[in-house]
């Protein structure tokens, strides 16, 4: 796995700033100038403090949200992302798990896991087959009627993430997909990504502020400054998988990884 | 089992015989007060609760009732499926055009504005006195309500699961129709549960000023009669006509909004 020699999305010269508010003469800079590769079937994690503008990347680079300057290219088509109509998902080619599950509240833990296979008239007996399995593997069997306000958070976070699976983008964007459920559902959530990582291995890109998390599950760490965000180091986590995340303290070489992230965020 | 587990389904049994008890208590302390007032009063003012059942009943089997019920009912209706469509539709346009949000708004308010009774007279001479006078009336002052409710609907709508939507490949209609639709019903209902009311009484007023047939004509031409006995059957028609509209829009309140965590919408 070489990020740099077959990249399958590369991010160029990012740049991002929000209108300026009344009395602010210029707005200050989100992103400035930022530069990554991922490759494919890479997990690239990347690590920032809070407030460093990882939420605005990922909403760009999936095309949600229009960027001050710079380009993105994937798989050889190249989006000018400064200025013209935005196009979310890149049609359907990008997966979004976001912060916050954004499970419809009107419709059945299935109907919501199925919805965009759905609205892109691709629901089959096949990927009917293929939820099904997903629905297994991350414990949700037994839940498929039920609304997202009766099921625990945990279990909300589960569904939207194989909302995403169902429909096997070639690349999906994960904004701290675990960031509000207790440490061990945390663990176990990550445990289940691994898994559906290794079932269908695929391109995910998974931000999140949490150092143990992005060096227990990335292939590659990018650490990130303060905003404006700049990649300030970038790690190979040469751990070996399938990793066990139950006691992720002892595995080698991530108390040492962990030391050298800690004093890079600083 | 815990001492909480044992009392709970007792005082749960408790409440289903409470309640109904309660209302009829309530029911009979109602009847009792409209009978003393009557006694003191004087039936010439106010008409007994038996004088008052003895003349709907009267009206129900020479088929007066059924004819201007119906008359009421069918305005009513007819206004309300106007207003009500009208006013639930235009949210929905003025969603994809921020600018003609902005261009309609003032004048929009304006005609909220607008004393809807004050219109009347112009109603009459544009359209006589039949129906059609009191379904644009109803429409009139439904039509304002629907929007204004589905309108916060449409602007309650969570930008998040436009997003979430749009990325999963979801074209505007779609997100009209699932996100959009289903953030809005709930606001819809409370617009109907105020309009529907407003509905009747909408119509029935507009039989007070100039109608040959209705409820409203009829309580107005007792009122002319000095038939207070027959004002008074007039208005207990059209409250129990208000009632079983009420209670049937609850029951399809409960269960298009099944899904919502909280089921504690007004009854009253």
């Amino acid at each position: 796995m070489n990020a740099t020699a077959t990249p399958t999305l590369e991010v160029r010269g990012l740049s991002k700033r929000f209108p300026p508010r009344s009395g602010q003469a210029e707005a200050p800079w989100i992103l400035a100038d930022l530069s990554f590769a991922v490759a494919q079937n890479e997990l690239l994690t990347m690590v920032g403090p809070s407030g460093a503008g990882k939420t605005t990347l990922l909403n760009i680079i999936c095309q949600v949200d229009a960027a001050t300057g710079g380009e993105v290219q994937f798989e050889g088509q190249t989006m000018r992302l400064g200025n013209g109509t935005l196009n979310p998902g890149w049609d359907c080619r990008f997966g979004y798990v976001t912060q916050d599950d954004n499970l419809l509240p009107w419709r059945t833990l299935i109907d919501n896991v199925t919805f965009p296979l759905r609205v892109q008239g691709k629901l089959n007996d096949q990927t009917m087959a293929r939820v099904t399995e997903l629905m297994k593997t991350v414990n949700l069997v037994g839940f498929e009627r039920y609304y997202p306000h009766e099921l625990s958070g945990g279990m909300r976070k589960r569904a939207s993430l194989i909302r995403t699976l169902a429909y096997d983008p070639p690349i999906i964007l994960m904004d701290e997909p675990f960031g509000a459920v207790d440490a061990q559902t945390r663990t176990q959530l990550q445990q289940d990504l691994l898994r559906l990582w290794n079932l269908g291995r695929k391109t995910i890109i998974f931000v999140t502020h949490d150092i143990g998390e992005a060096i227990a599950l990335g292939d590659r760490v990018l650490v990130l400054s303060r905003s404006p965000a700049k990649v300030v180091a970038e790690h190979r986590i040469n751990i070996k998988r399938p990793r066990d995340l139950s006691n992720v303290y002892k595995l080698e070489g991530f108390g040492d990884m962990y030391e050298t992230v800690r004093k890079e965020l600083l | 089992m815990t001492a909480l587990a044992k009392t709970l389904p007792g005082r749960r049994s408790h409440a289903r015989v409470w309640i109904p008890v309660g209302r009829i208590v309530l029911a009979i302390a109602f009847f009792a007060l409209w009978e003393f007032g009557s006694y003191t009063m004087g039936r010439e003012w106010l008409p007994t609760p038996e004088a008052t059942a003895a003349r709907i009943w009267k009206l129900a089997t020479s088929g007066q009732l059924a004819r201007d019920t119906l008359v009421t009912f069918s305005e009513a209706t007819l206004g309300m499926i106007i207003g009500a469509s009208l006013g639930s539709a235009l949210p929905f346009v003025l969603r994809l055009s921020p600018r003609l949000m902005k261009a309609l708004e003032p004048f929009l308010s304006a005609a909220f504005g607008v004393p809807k009774l004050a219109l009347a007279p112009l109603f009459i001479l544009w359209l006589g006195i039949g129906m059609p006078t009191k379904v644009v009336f109803v429409a009139s002052i439904v039509f304002f309500l629907m929007f204004y409710n589905g309108m916060a609907g449409v602007l309650s709508v969570d930008p998040r699961l436009v997003a979430m939507a749009r990325v999963a490949g979801a074209k505007e209609w779609i997100i009209s129709r699932e996100i959009v639709w289903n953030t809005t019903m709930p606001f819809l209902f409370s617009g109907l549960k105020i309009g529907l009311p407003r509905a009747l009484s909408g119509a029935v007023v507009g039989e007070f000023i100039a109608a040959d047939a209705g409820l409203g004509w009829y309580i107005n031409n007792s009122r002319s009669l000095n038939d207070i006995t027959g004002v008074m059957a007039g208005v207990v028609v059209v409250t129990i006509l208000v009632i079983l509209v009420n209670a049937a829009l609850q029951r399809t309140q409960a269960r298009k909004l099944a899904w919502r965590p909280v089921a504690r919408d007004m009854v009253v």
